[in-house]
């Protein structure tokens, strides 16, 4: 059984699936018979794997398994009968954040290879095959040679929108590429949308698109532009050091996980 | 990049190596590693990620040797809560609890709970 589950949680890692795995931590009285024992559970209606024994509570553990699945943190559930208690862990292996970096140029091969040691997916898009090849991004989980906006409609798939599980860095070559792609994804409730370019430059295509496309200044206020948190960074390496840390900075504040 | 922590675990146990997997599950105070983080404890040594390092780390490898011998869990208090002081073992100063469970290829779930069999 040990064995089955690890061969379920190691496939479901390997296809970038929610998993969570219940384990006992504590147990007394008609609970006793759980120990060592474990549960597997998806975020689908899936049939769980393992078995607790823990009857009547099942259905209960089940919703609230997929609940920390849901919100991406761990639990510890407390469950107390007439006849005994159980305390369960309920550890979370999360789908990993999918990072888009449109524009293969210097800063973008530093940050592909830092945000996979992250555990981010990685996809690398941009136009120029002799930029995005897998010689320059061998960690990348995908690297894509092909027109901006259209390859990144592409990802988006058959979704109506980028899910909050995707973060995107536009570092193209050219400014219009940026925004280009910037109005592509405005809308879409993505975690994190970095752009590159000076606070002035910024400031200026923001007017810009407010005067002739009459785009609302609102819907630029999640966008981090500049990029990256404000480090000094100089080199292509250290601004992927700070456009990295200004992604995860978003990503753990969201979540409760660290409170 | 680095290898999922369970395609590992999956790894040994298809070698026919027994091992014991140790997670936090809880933390108090401020401690080296977050609620969540693996280990795998290897019977020869080779040990696969961290709850934290150092002296607290090393107890817990202990116990896991233990639990990969006589096969119950154990849930073990790490305590880093020292006074300061040149000798001291903990630096961080907080209190984590670690579930410590032995995974073997010919594991049933019951054998893991030999307490079972008499109540």
């Amino acid at each position: 059984m040990m064995r089955a589950i690890a061969a379920a949680l190691a496939a479901s890692a390997e296809r970038r699936e929610a998993v969570a795995l219940v384990s006992v931590v504590q147990a007394t009285g008609e609970f006793l018979p759980a120990l060592g024992r474990h549960l597997v559970v998806w975020l689908d209606e899936r049939t769980p794997l393992g078995d607790l024994q823990l009857r009547d509570l099942q259905p209960r553990l089940l919703e609230e398994a997929r609940t920390a699945l849901r919100e991406r943190r761990h639990a510890r559930l407390d469950y107390r009968t007439e006849a005994g208690a159980i305390t369960l862990f309920v550890e979370v292996q999360p789908q990993p954040y999918h990072l888009i970096i449109a524009g293969a140029g210097h800063v973008a091969a530093p940050l592909a290879v830092m945000a996979s040691l992250c555990d981010f997916s990685v996809t690398v898009l941009d136009d120029r095959p002799q930029y995005a090849n897998r010689e320059r991004f061998p960690t990348a989980d995908r690297v894509i040679a092909g027109p901006f906006r259209e390859e990144l409609r592409k990802l988006r798939g058959d979704r109506p929108t980028f899910d909050p599980n995707t973060c995107i860095v536009l570092v193209t070559r050219g400014h219009q590429y940026d925004v280009d792609l910037l109005l592509e994804v405005l809308d879409d409730p993505v975690a994190y949308i970095g752009m590159i370019g000076s606070r002035r430059r910024v400031r200026a295509v923001y007017e810009l698109l407010e005067r002739e496309r009459g785009i609302p200044r609102h819907k630029f206020d999640r966008v981090h532009a500049p990029i990256g948190l404000d480090i000094g960074a100089q080199t292509p390496a250290e601004i992927a050091v700070a456009i990295l840390a200004e992604i995860i900075a978003v990503l753990r504040k969201q979540s409760p996980e660290r409170s | 990049m680095t290898k999922p922590f369970y395609c590992q675990l999956q790894q040994f146990l298809d070698e026919g190596l027994t091992v014991a997997v140790a997670t936090i599950v809880q933390v108090k105070g401020s401690t080296p590693r977050e609620v969540g983080a693996k280990m795998i404890i290897h019977p020869y040594g080779k040990h696969v990620g961290t709850v934290g390092g150092g002296c607290g780390e090393a107890e817990v490898i202990r116990a896991g040797l233990d639990v990969i011998a006589d096969g119950q869990p154990r849930l073990v208090r790490v305590d880093l809560t020292e006074p300061i002081s040149m000798q001291s073992m903990g630096v961080c100063g907080g209190v984590l609890d670690v579930l410590i469970e032995r995974w073997g290829p010919e594991e049933t779930e019951a054998q893991n709970n030999p307490v079972q069999a008499e109540v």
